[in-house]
């Protein structure tokens, strides 16, 4: 499939071969490499995971967090394949593809050269997508790799929300997603986007997603880390236009040997634009998380208000959690904050739960639930998804805290 | 406003607000002894054959050597070491053959620069004693008559290691092992000077000791080697104080400062650091505090080119207690990379970390910290806040703080804030009749107030003196 959309389309083609140049000749990140201190590929080795030959159509191993269903799609509203689109449009795919996310990384290398397919979702100028539009990445084949692209733009003043979910065709799948996701928002256009990773625990995650939002441009960028074992992933916020507002909403979850690591940055390129990140993570048994976000503003992004936050909860002795916040700041008249905890269930609120009658036991999850909850309670254009995140981090629950 | 008294310029600091105040230097002649440029074994040699030294501390230099030829530059901090060149460098000067018990023995150009210092004075106010470093070496040295009696040494460290070998040797680099970076490791093969400090138990040190270190000969670097014990139950604070000629081409500081703290301990280190903006200040300061002690890093930098300073407390006992205030002045070419590390290994151990940096005229001003909880380390509580006032569009802040926590039970925040000045602010002290310079320098004294009040009094007015001074023609 991929090769066939490459063959129609040479500038494609010449992207590929750049990324896979790339890819051979960037050397596999150490712990001595700046990002990637915390996170160990020892005991990965891309190679070890040849692509899967074909489209595998895999049925999840659990209930998918997001229920897919038909919807009416607008008039020139297109929502697919990436592959089938790259014949379809190919003005529409090359001139975006590879644009927000091409070779910087050897895993976003390896993503451009060797992408199969992904999600392709493109709203035409001020066209509103009323519901919600799901795109289901599910990886079959043990031993394998899935290199899965996704490629979401947004013309000026169309608004849509995109729910995207990346899962294993069953528990124990030992194979390497490699993911990247492009999200362009153009000029006053709104897009909510959710992407749910849910992989098995056995899996290799590396991946970088990407947005670039545009001038008096809404996102609202929504990431849950519920599965995967080792790996790490980016979510990078380019804001652009003046004016223009992102927030970036994130949690995660963690149990048994699970190592998580989410790499944000919030880059302010334009004046009186507005940046709000919010992280939290639970971690239980030995899990291990990283949250590295770095805001950086650039000299003449006047007026930038930018936050950032992440807070961890430790259920367990062994478990283990790292804060890396930044701020890079080169213009002067900004407000940037930011702020990381990392703590254990407070004693007191355990304590006027159980004064009330409640278990212990009870009244954790109780406290853990109202900890998470402030994240599903932050998507507001959507009870579809709230709920659907609300009912998610609930289900992680019952198995962290089992 | 908490702090009226803080800002206000005065007429008398105008004549000198174009240049650098410390930034005389003196006649170099009468020098006893000079090192050829360069860094080699037989610098090495030389210098520790000068100083008469045990074969051990020879040994060590020499290891050190080894350990510095071997480690890369660090990339890091946009890369600014590569411009070093560590062949270029005087490694040892020494001032004074002979070293001045009473004031009347010091040199007379010595003396002259001390005097424009203001150290007598300061002395005759309250000092406990003054350890004037001098180039490389402690050139006058005197503690008080009654701390003497009490069992307190302050000498410098040359001194301390001839009279007093075993014990310095007991300490001696266990706290910052000579491979622990490149620098320490550089400090470690060519150290000369600085402060040794031993306070015997539940000895309470009332004033501050103090030692105002300065560079002199140009290209010289200077690398003293300070070590400080606090046995049990005592107390000291230590004020280290810099000021440097200034000079077309740059020069290395580069100091390995040890604290060790002992049970029911407390030390307080305070630094107000102004060297010349070309000089590389490039050190390593580390503490360990043991059951119930506390550790305070009081750390200011106002001056050099680059400043890579992270001040470290390792939480070593049961309830011991660290504290970092760090504050960094970052104007017209210059780079304050400062910070903290606290590193708790013990249970119930707390500390805080407090950074406040300005920047201004395209000044860069960076916090780079650490705190970490290592398993087993349940109970400990931490706290780092770090607050940035941008003062121009050309400047520009960096926080980079890492946290890393391996054990559940404990209670950990981080936040930072950068921000320009409030025109609220601004607006409302100018309502009251202040110009908008006389306004910005007293809101920035009141950002850096929390370090400006646990200085003593005298250092206090300096520090404010210094700030207004950078501040002056602030408003474009």
């Amino acid at each position: 499939m991929g090769k066939s959309a490459a063959a129609a389309s040479p500038s494609l083609a010449e992207l590929r071969a750049r990324a896979a140049q790339r890819f051979e000749s960037i050397p596999m990140p150490v712990q001595k490499d700046k990002g990637w201190e915390f996170t160990s590929l020892e005991r990965f080795d891309p190679s070890a995971y040849p692509a899967a030959n074909g489209a595998t159509t895999t049925a999840p191993a659990h209930q998918p967090v997001i229920a897919g269903a038909e919807i009416d799609l607008p008039a020139g509203v297109i929502a697919g394949s990436l592959a089938a689109a790259a014949e379809e449009h190919p003005e529409l795919v090359q001139k975006h593809l590879g644009s927000l996310v091409a070779d910087a990384d050897k895993f976003s290398a390896q993503n451009t050269a060797e992408w199969e397919d992904g999600a392709f979702v493109y709203v035409p100028a001020g066209v509103r997508v009323p519901d919600p539009i799901v795109v289901s990445a599910v990886q079959g084949t043990p031993g394998t790799a899935m290199h899965w692209r996704s490629l979401i733009v947004l013309e000026e003043g169309a608004e849509a929300t995109v729910a995207e979910q990346y899962m294993s065709g069953s528990e124990d799948l030992d194979a390497y997603f490699n993911p990247v996701t492009e999200l362009i928002v153009g000029e006053g256009a709104k897009l909510e986007y959710l992407c749910v990773q849910d992989l098995s625990e056995r899996s290799w995650i590396l991946g970088t997603q990407r947005a670039d939002v545009g001038r008096d441009a809404y996102l609202h960028w929504v990431g849950l880390g519920l599965g995967s074992g080792q790996g790490k992933l980016r979510m990078e916020t380019d804001i652009t236009g003046r004016g223009a507002t992102a927030r970036v909403t994130g949690a995660y979850v963690g149990h048994g040997n699970q190592h998580i690591d989410y790499d944000t940055t919030q880059e302010h390129a334009a004046p009186d634009t507005v940046s709000d990140l919010a992280f939290r993570g639970i971690l239980r048994d030995r899990a291990t998380s990283v949250w590295s976000g770095m805001i950086k503003v650039d000299p003449g992004a006047q007026r930038t208000d930018a936050f950032q936050e992440s807070r961890n909860l430790l259920l367990s002795n062994g478990s283990h959690a790292d804060a890396i916040p930044g701020l890079e700041i080169e213009a002067n008249d900004v407000r940037c904050t930011h702020a990381a905890t990392i703590s254990k269930i407070d004693e007191d609120q355990v304590f006027y739960l159980m004064s009330r009658g409640l278990p212990r036991a009870d009244a954790e999850r109780l406290l853990v639930g109202g900890f998470l909850e402030v994240i599903a309670a932050r998507l507001e254009s959507s009870d579809t998804l709230r709920e659907a995140v609300s009912a998610a981090l609930e289900r992680e629950l019952e198995t962290a805290l089992a | 406003m908490a702090t009226p008294e803080v800002a206000v310029p005065r007429d008398d600091l105008t004549g000198i607000k174009d240049g650098y105040e410390y930034g005389f230097h003196d006649s170099e002649e009468g020098y006893s002894f000079k090192a050829k440029k360069g860094l080699n074994r037989q610098v090495v040699e030389d210098i520790s054959a000068h100083k008469d030294e045990p074969q051990w501390m020879l040994d060590f230099r020499l290891k050190a050597l080894e350990h510095f030829e071997a480690r890369p530059m660090p990339k890091w901090a946009g890369g600014h070491m590569d411009q070093i060149d560590f062949q270029n460098i005087h490694y040892f000067v020494r001032a004074s053959e002979k070293q001045g018990r009473t004031w009347d023995e010091v040199p007379d150009d010595i003396k002259n620069t001390f005097d424009r210092l203001g150290i007598p004075e300061a002395e005759r106010k309250f000092l406990a004693g003054v350890g004037a470093q001098y180039e490389s070496e402690v050139v006058y040295h005197q503690v008080r008559e009654d701390l003497e009696k009490q069992g307190v040494m302050f000498l410098d460290m040359d001194t301390a290691l001839r009279d007093h070998e075993d014990l310095v040797r007991e300490y001696w680099a266990t706290v910052i092992p000579p491979n622990d970076n490149k620098l320490a490791a550089l400090n470690s093969a060519v150290w000369s000077g600085g402060s040794f400090v031993y306070v015997p138990p539940g000895v309470h040190v009332e004033m501050p000791l103090q030692a105002y270190f300065r560079i002199n000969t140009e290209n010289m670097g200077q690398f003293e080697r300070t070590l400080i014990i606090a046995d049990e139950g005592s107390f000291v604070h230590y004020i280290e104080g810099c000021t440097a000629p200034q000079y077309t081409t740059d020069s290395l500081h580069s100091a390995v400062v040890e604290i060790i703290a002992k049970p029911s301990a407390r030390v307080r280190y305070t630094t107000i650091q102004n060297w010349s903006h070309n000089v590389y200040n490039l050190v390593t300061k580390r503490a360990v505090a043991y059951e119930n002690a506390t550790m305070e890093w009081i750390d200011g930098n106002l001056g050099s080119k680059l400043t890579m300073k992270y001040p470290s407390i390792y939480l070593m006992g049961e309830g011991a207690h660290g504290e970092i205030l760090s504050i960094a002045f970052a104007g017209a070419g210059q780079h304050q990379d400062a910070g903290g590390k606290a590193v708790h290994v013990a249970p119930n151990t707390t500390s805080t970390i407090t950074s406040k940096s300005i920047s201004k005229d395209g000044g860069r001003a960076s916090y780079r910290g650490l705190l970490e909880i290592a398993p087993g380390a349940h109970g400990s509580r931490s706290k780092v806040v770090c607050d940035a006032l941008l003062l121009d569009e050309d400047s520009r802040s960096d926080t980079y703080p890492t946290i890393r926590i391996g054990e559940d039970d404990v209670d950990v925040g981080h936040e930072a804030t950068v921000s320009k000045i409030g025109e609220e602010q601004l607006f409302y002290l100018m309502s009251r009749g202040l110009t908008e310079e006389e306004a910005s320098g007293m809101i920035v004294g009141g950002f850096i107030e929390p370090f400006t009040r646990e200085l003593p009094m005298e250092y206090a007015v300096e520090m404010n003196r210094l700030i207004e001074l950078q501040m002056e023609g602030s408003i474009g």
